[in-house]
């Protein structure tokens, strides 16, 4: 979703970030303030927690802050659901991440061994998939947008 | 139950403020598989796991399960109630299935699991927000009495560890379960044993995240101060660091 996010804003995004952090440029706006403060905040050091939430609202404001602090505390239950039920990525989804995983590294996780591998078929329709992406996410973006505006107040 | 430790209310979202006093009701309640009391001892017991020396020498080990020894315990919770709890708390990303398969064998129901895990992760949730903002932690309700409903959906193994409900198989309790939608993610079902676990999960996400309709539209940010770039790069560093491979 980040990739898609990006090219829907018409910029481009390095996924290294992730799993990266701040050595790396991912594009966007204020990645170095957000990225410390969701480093900081899986931890318990209240002094760099501070800190790092003021240089965000220093550069974002406190809203920001808040959504900020929402989304981290949100990832902190999600990973938790996912590896304590242990539950296999979506087929689909499982199938056009493929190149991206393994661009990532994120294959080397505990947690993958609980996605049954993929068939040789599924990976060749992977790399095909792949560069449509974000096209694919394009359309049902407008065609979600489309039928939130059609929709009845 | 008003929220009385948000220091600014001014600045904290009011649906913010009533999603966590939902959470905190629903978590008071008797729930399928556990009492009033025994939920908030897990909930209790999951912000303990932090200060419990076993999980910080398991964290260290190359293997978790090499470590023996017994937890730094608050609550009268059976002793596999606890190890999950802490180990869900503090080392989520290796548990196995066969540790799960243990558990079981140790008498902690599959029901009992989904629940326990359930009320873990919506504290974890609430407490990091609260951390993340610089607040002391909300304390814990007190229990509502009665009998847990003992209620189990009809659920199925889908590939996870534990059985889910898939969106065909709701029935008239859980129909709102999925806001209608005809196919669900896993991790949205991955609770679904415990209905009202995934009813946290969904308010909890729409007020911390996103509503689960808005999700595949990656053009919305929910109307929130940071863009929908902004935070996908937040989700996936923690997912990162989580070593989360979902």
């Amino acid at each position: 979703m980040l990739r898609v996010s990006s090219e829907l804003e018409g910029e481009k995004v390095n996924l290294r970030s992730v799993t990266e952090g701040s050595q790396v440029q991912s594009g966007v706006p204020f990645q170095d303030e957000l990225i410390r403060f969701a480093e900081v905040a899986l931890g318990d050091n209240e002094a760099e927690i501070s800190e790092a939430r003021q240089q965000l609202r220093d550069k974002m404001g406190d809203e920001a802050v808040v959504d900020a602090a929402s989304v981290i505390a949100n990832f902190q239950r999600m990973v938790r659901i996912a590896d304590g039920a242990g539950i296999p990525l979506d087929t689909p989804m499982a199938v056009v991440t493929a190149p991206m995983r393994a661009e990532l590294g994120l294959d080397s996780y505990g947690a993958s061994s609980n996605t049954p591998a993929l068939s040789m078929l599924q990976k060749i329709l992977g790399r095909i998939i792949n560069p449509f992406l974000p096209v694919l996410f394009k359309q049902i973006t407008r065609r979600m947008s489309s039928t939130e505006q059609a929709a009845p107040d | 139950m008003a929220f009385s430790v948000i220091s600014d209310p001014s600045l904290v979202r009011g649906d913010i403020q009533r999603a966590f006093e939902d959470i905190w009701q629903t978590i008071a309640k008797p729930g399928n598989w556990w009492r009033g009391a025994d939920r908030i001892a897990i909930a209790a017991e999951s912000r303990n796991a932090g200060s419990c020396a076993l999980c910080a020498e398991r964290k260290n080990a190359i293997s978790p399960y090499s470590v023996k020894g017994d937890h730094r315990t608050i609550s009268n919770l059976p002793p596999v109630a606890v190890d999950a709890v802490h180990r869900i708390t503090t080392d989520v990303s290796r548990l196995t299935k066969s540790w799960l398969g243990e558990c079981e064998d140790a008498g902690l129901s599959d029901g009992q699991y989904v629940e326990l895990l359930g009320i873990v992760v919506a504290v974890i949730s609430i407490d990091g927000f609260y951390r993340a903002m610089g607040y002391p932690l909300e304390p814990l309700p007190d229990p509502i009495e009665g009998a847990p409903s003992g209620y189990r959906p009809k659920a199925k193994d889908q590939g996870s560890w534990v059985a889910t409900v898939s969106p065909a198989d709701l029935s008239a309790e859980e129909a709102d379960l999925y806001g209608g939608a005809p196919q669900v993610g896993n991790v949205i079902a991955a609770l679904s044993l415990v209905p009202d676990s995934v009813r946290m999960l969904t308010r909890l996400s729409g007020v911390q995240y996103l509503e689960i309709q808005d999700v595949p539209n990656a053009a919305s940010n929910g109307g929130r101060a940071i863009s929908r770039r902004q935070m996908e790069l937040l989700a996936g560093r923690v997912s990162s660091l989580s070593d989360c491979f979902y």
